[in-house]
């Protein structure tokens, strides 16, 4: 099943799993129609769902995980033994190599998201929904998953997976649902059509063309941001970089790999050792603060925990980390008409919509919320703008609408430094890129050097 | 010597249970997800109730009812933080304020202004023979609350840890969206550990006001749910962490008894007050000490909701 | 004005409620409903003042002397109210106002009475050392909330118990007990001297005094801090959005330390108030918990200083209408049960919220990002 973001997949799935009741239609099982009180009567008729954010308890074990809901007791007491025993068998039936008595918080993304599948398995799963499973693995990983696809699909269980990564549905799947805008658009036969067929039925008509070309434009200028043996001694190395003033560098990498990290030292939210030079001055150490006042602009990865203030209004959040100054203060007094002026004038040029700015900004859609962020880190005309994860969530549309901006800013000279775990944003945006694993930076690849197969390989830490 | 050890031994037994039953109340409604610093209410209102109804029927009867009473008082609370998703402190503290002045309005509208009239208290029961042997006599003579607080503490343990519905509780106090997957049925389970914690705090009002004393008292407990909330954090919202915090403090609280009855003078080397207030500070250090490595459920504070999209 | 109706209209319907329950609780429990009336007449006309009264005879005294009694209640609930408001505003649930008042109280009993200083000045000096007494209170809290992650709920409650064992079961009865004057033994501490008393602002009889004017005030700087200046502006966006107000260059542990210490120093405040205005020292006990009440004052004015001063205000006049009440046998903490049972109706926003606009209240952003999985 294909569909963009805000599709309806994520929402018709929960309806199947009996996370959610239906208003109307029917759902039906081998040819008995079913209606479901809540999840255990989903499970109970054979339905598992693997979660796109896994469903799992962290301070459990593996072996509790899994089956949890339907213990092992013995004279009314939990077996753990029992429990341990059982995960083990499916384990081994299924071929997935896991320690039932390891607690899952210890556990890679990539085990933990293993221990989903056995959850459903064990559960006697005959119908699969896997949610965006190979959303945060790297591509070795998801052709691993693929190939278990398969083999489930082979032994009979039927298999629903969902993605919006046309070229892995095309290599999974038999048969394809694409899904817009909670609708049905299509259903074609895997074998019967192509990726960019696809892409025109997600998002309809020509909105198709996938990434905007390059195009010419001026070489890199001085280095902007330049970062040499960063080390926080826990999830980043020794960590060296250049970002040159009109150039974008990507970071690519597999999640839990130390850019989350390095991306928080970088705008001094986290305290490392080794030296950071933003235009040429020592800056390691400053605050968020100082940062910006010298020129750093910052879109970080979880908005609504990093870039807005939920509850607060749409031009209160354009102001933030610019609200001490003018047009949004006088002294130490609020300006609100030059507040509410600029912010206008900010959701005009941006389409932000609605065009409030009195609107509390947790109202708006998560493209438009992304949007008010960017005009604002761009609006502040920063010379070196770091980036992460800018278009997490966001429909193809928006997507397209934040590369354009992200481009149009490098184009005025601006050096971006954009971490992002969507390998194909990085490679879309980037003129040169970095893999980071376990917290070290490979060497630079430029454009030309960009090969798909080689950066997954790097991102899993061979060179 | 040996005398005022068993004095402090036996004083703590009697102390102890309305504590012990508190302390646990507030692990079960905790580690399913609920914060409940309402716990000192709970106690007023079974407490009250107990005493109120030992008027007219036997005593262990009343105390069942006072459980009953608890119970009913946190299904406000329940009802508050599960269903309507209200702030858990806020719920909490806002049953507090009307446990203590709608209690006091109860009280004075049936029994007059401090207490209530005396009753029977619960029986006690002696050990023959063991009550003659010294120190061993200490653990005579104390009513069945006594035993059933440390017999609770040890169940609720099994029950946690070993348990089917004690590993669902765990999984809805860490992470309910994954248990709601699996079939638990989280808004269930809920309110039948936060109701069960009122019950259970319920039980310690009414080892107050049947067993401790023979009577419900003004400004009964008098600050011992909060007591038992540090007892919880104390013990790191395990069952037998916060039997043995609240026990401890107990024991806290009979030396401080025992001092001030035996030597009058230790007081003016050891103030009461401060004796008073070293189970509060033991318990801050310990946080402190803790810092973010506290094992508070995650979920805790957190409002579920099934339907959210 | 409509969307300030609007806002406020759940903390009015709560009240309302609450003032409708008590009613039919005290009625039931008399089986008279005129006794239930009279009782809130007396209620209403202890606090407000009685005005068939002042029309009959015409004698002030009947309707300063109940202004007097009201307003010095609401001082103290205004205060502690709007330190708890001002924790929150910053994030953080500061259940300690209790603890921090105590603190207050105690110092501004110890000035009053051991410091000789001109009439003018020494109420003042005597404030500002509650109020610094309260904010080093609640100002651990603070730091213990910053450096070891130790949630300020749990903390404050055991700071609260803390402070009133120390300072009731210890100091007031031990080394700062007062000094007996001959047989007589003074529960206590010693009395403040005379210089030390907050000025009456009338001279007949009426209790009220400089305690009610110097909180309104501090709520409307609070209001104007909140709303107008930048330093509040990044104070609440340290308490909607604390992770973005970091990324966004707010130095949020700052804004939390000078928050919780405000906080502290408004309760401690309240101490002094209290000491200064109307018990003139440390009484063996503080008697009422208003620490504890200015949560419920806090939240039924919804956090916002000037809701915060109305609804003290309020329950200032019942609480004053209260002693009255007790002439009909009804007790004096009446007015505090229809406050906490006021207090539970306003926890329940999302009742309300679904009421009041026809459809359930959406869930708050983290939340709906997070179940949107």
């Amino acid at each position: 099943m294909v569909g963009e973001n805000g599709a309806g997949k994520s929402t018709l799935m929960n309806v199947l799993s009996g996370l959610y009741r239906p208003d109307a239609g029917e759902v039906w099982i081998d040819g008995t129609q079913v209606h479901f009180r809540g999840p255990g009567d989903a499970i109970r008729r054979g339905i598992g769902m693997v979660h796109q954010h896994f469903m799992l308890v962290p301070p459990l074990t593996v072996a509790e995980n899994v089956v949890l809901g339907r213990e092992p007791t013995r004279r009314g007491l939990l077996d753990l033994e029992a429990a341990v025993d059982q995960v083990g068998e499916t384990c081994r039936r299924f071929g997935f190599k896991l320690d039932p008595r390891a607690r899952v918080e210890d556990l890679s993304v990539g085990s933990q998201q293993k221990v989903e599948i056995v959850k459903a398995l064990h559960r006697g799963a005959q119908v699969l929904i896997l949610d965006e499973p190979t959303a945060v693995l790297t591509p070795q990983e998801a052709d691993e998953l693929v190939a278990v696809t398969r083999s489930l699909a082979a032994d009979g269980h039927t298999v629903v997976f969902i993605s919006h990564k046309l070229r892995e549905v095309l290599s999974v799947a038999e048969r394809i649902v694409v899904l817009r805008r909670g609708r049905k658009a299509a259903e074609v036969r895997a074998s019967e059509t192509t990726a960019e067929a696809l892409a025109e039925l997600m998002v309809g008509e020509s909105n198709a063309a996938k990434v905007a070309s390059q195009g010419a434009r001026a070489p890199a200028g001085p280095v902007a941001l330049r970062g040499e043996a960063i080390d926080d001694g826990v999830a980043v190395h020794g960590v060296s970089f250049t970002v040159r003033a009109g150039e974008i560098v990507g970071i690519a990498g597999v999640d839990g790999n130390g850019q989350r990290e390095l991306a928080e030292i970088l705008t001094g939210l986290r305290p490392a050792s080794g030296s950071l030079r933003l235009m040429d001055t020592e800056v390691l150490g400053a605050s968020p603060g100082e940062l910006r006042a010298r020129g750093l602009g910052h879109v970080p990865e979880d908005r609504l925990l990093r870039a807005i203030v939920g509850p607060m209004s749409v031009e209160e959040n354009l102001a933030l980390g610019r609200h001490g100054r003018p047009p949004f203060a006088r002294g130490p007094f609020i300006d609100f008409s030059g507040r509410r002026a600029h912010a206008a004038s900010l959701l005009e040029s941006w389409d932000v919509r609605p065009r409030d700015p009195s609107q509390r900004i947790a109202a708006l859609s998560g493209g438009n919320q992304q949007k008010a962020v960017l005009a604002r880190e761009l609006d502040a005309d920063p010379k070196v703008l770091v980036v992460v994860q800018p278009t997490r969530g966001l429909d193809i549309a928006a997507v397209r609408s934040v590369h354009e901006r992200l481009r149009a800013h490098r184009d005025r000279g601006a050096a971006i430094l954009l971490v992002s775990l969507d390998l194909d944003e990085v490679l879309a945006l980037s003129d040169r890129l970095y893999v980071i694993f376990g917290g070290r930076l490979s060497v630079e690849l430029a454009r030309e050097d960009f090969d798909e197969r080689r950066i997954g390989r790097m991102m899993l830490g061979a060179t | 010597m040996l005398e005022l050890l068993e004095a402090l031994v036996w004083s703590t037994l009697e102390f102890a249970p309305a504590l012990i039953f508190a302390a646990l109340g507030a692990v079960l409604s905790e580690r399913s997800g609920t914060v409940n610093v309402g716990v000192e209410g709970m106690m007023r209102v079974g407490a009250f109730a107990a005493a109120a109804f030992a008027l007219v029927m036997p005593t262990p009867l009343a105390v069942l009812l006072g459980m009953a009473a608890g119970a009913l008082f946190a299904a406000i609370h329940a009802v508050l933080c599960i269903s309507w998703r209200s702030d858990q402190v806020i719920s909490g503290m806002a049953l507090n304020l009307v446990a203590l002045a709608g209690i006091t309005f109860l009280l004075e509208s049936m029994f007059g202004p401090s207490t209530s009239p005396s009753i029977a208290q619960l029986g006690r029961s002696g050990f023959g023979p063991l009550a003659q042997v010294p120190l061993l006599r200490a653990l005579s003579g104390h009513t069945a609350l006594t035993w059933l607080a440390a017999v609770l503490a040890l169940a609720f343990h099994l029950v946690l840890g070993r348990t089917p519905v004690g590993l669902r509780i765990r999984a809805v106090g860490e992470k309910p969206s994954a248990a709601a997957t699996v079939g638990v049925d989280v808004i269930r389970l809920r309110y039948l550990c936060v109701i069960g914690s009122g019950a259970l705090a319920g039980l310690g009002g009414a080892a107050l006001s049947t067993a401790t004393l023979d009577r419900f008292e003004h400004n009964m407990p008098a600050g011992l749910g909060f007591m038992a909330v540090a007892a919880m954090v104390f013990g790191r919202w395990s069952p037998l962490g916060a039997f043995g915090a609240a026990a401890f403090f107990a024991f806290g609280r009979a030396v401080q008894i025992g001092l001030e009855s035996s030597f009058p003078s230790v007081s003016d080397v050891v103030p009461k007050g401060v004796l008073l207030a070293l189970p509060y500070f033991l318990t801050l250090v310990v946080l402190t000490l803790q810092g973010k490595k506290s094992r508070a459920p995650a979920a805790l504070g957190t409002p579920w909701e099934p339907e959210a999209r | 004005m409509k969307r300030v109706f609007h806002g406020a209209l759940p903390s009015l319907l709560s009240i309302a409620l609450a003032l409708a329950i008590c009613f039919v609780a005290l009625a039931l429990s008399r089986s008279d409903v005129h006794l239930a009336t009279d009782a809130y007449a007396q209620m209403i006309f202890g606090g407000v003042g009685d005005f068939p009264s002042f029309t009959e005879s015409g004698r002030w005294g009947v309707l300063t002397r109940p202004w007097g009694e009201s307003t010095s209640r609401a001082a103290l609930l205004l205060l502690t109210g709007l330190s708890v408001a001002v924790a929150f505003s910053v994030g953080l649930f500061n259940i300690g106002a209790q603890g921090q008042m105590t603190v207050g109280a105690l110092l501004a009993a110890v000035v009053g009475a051991h410091v000789s200083l001109p009439a003018g000045i020494h109420p003042l000096v005597g404030l500002l050392c509650a109020a610094l007494a309260g904010a080093a209170y609640g100002s651990i809290a603070a730091v213990l909330k910053v450096r070891r992650g130790v949630h300020e709920v749990i903390s404050t409650i055991m700071l609260n118990w803390i402070a009133v064992n120390l300072i009731e079961n210890w100091l007031v009865t031990g080394p700062l007990r007062a000094h007996s004057e001959g047989t007589v033994s003074i529960a206590g501490t010693d009395q403040i001297l005379p210089t030390a008393e907050l000025p009456r602002l009338l001279s007949d009889g009426s209790r009220i005094h400089l305690g009610f004017p110097i909180a309104v005030l501090i709520a409307l700087a609070l209001w104007a801090w909140l709303s107008r200046l930048r330093h509040g502006f990044e104070t609440r966006a340290v308490g909607l959005g604390p992770e973005a107000a970091r990324t966004a260059g707010i130095p949020v542990e700052r804004r939390i330390y000078q928050a919780m210490a405000l906080s502290g120093a408004l309760a401690g405040l309240a101490g002094g108030v209290l000491v200064l205005g109307t018990e003139f020292r440390f009484p063996a006990v503080l008697g009422a918990p208003y620490g504890f009440d200015g949560i419920a004052i806090a939240l039924i004015g919804q956090n916002h200083p000037i809701g915060v001063a109305v609804s003290a205000l309020f329950f200032g006049i019942l609480r004053a209408g209260g002693t009255r009440m007790q002439l009909l046998g009804v007790h004096k903490s009446f007015p505090e049960l229809i406050q906490g049972l006021a207090l539970l109706f306003v926890a329940a926003r999302y009742v309300w919220r679904k009421l009041l606009s026809g459809r359930a209240a959406r869930p708050s952003p983290r939340s709906s990002e997070v179940q949107r999985a």
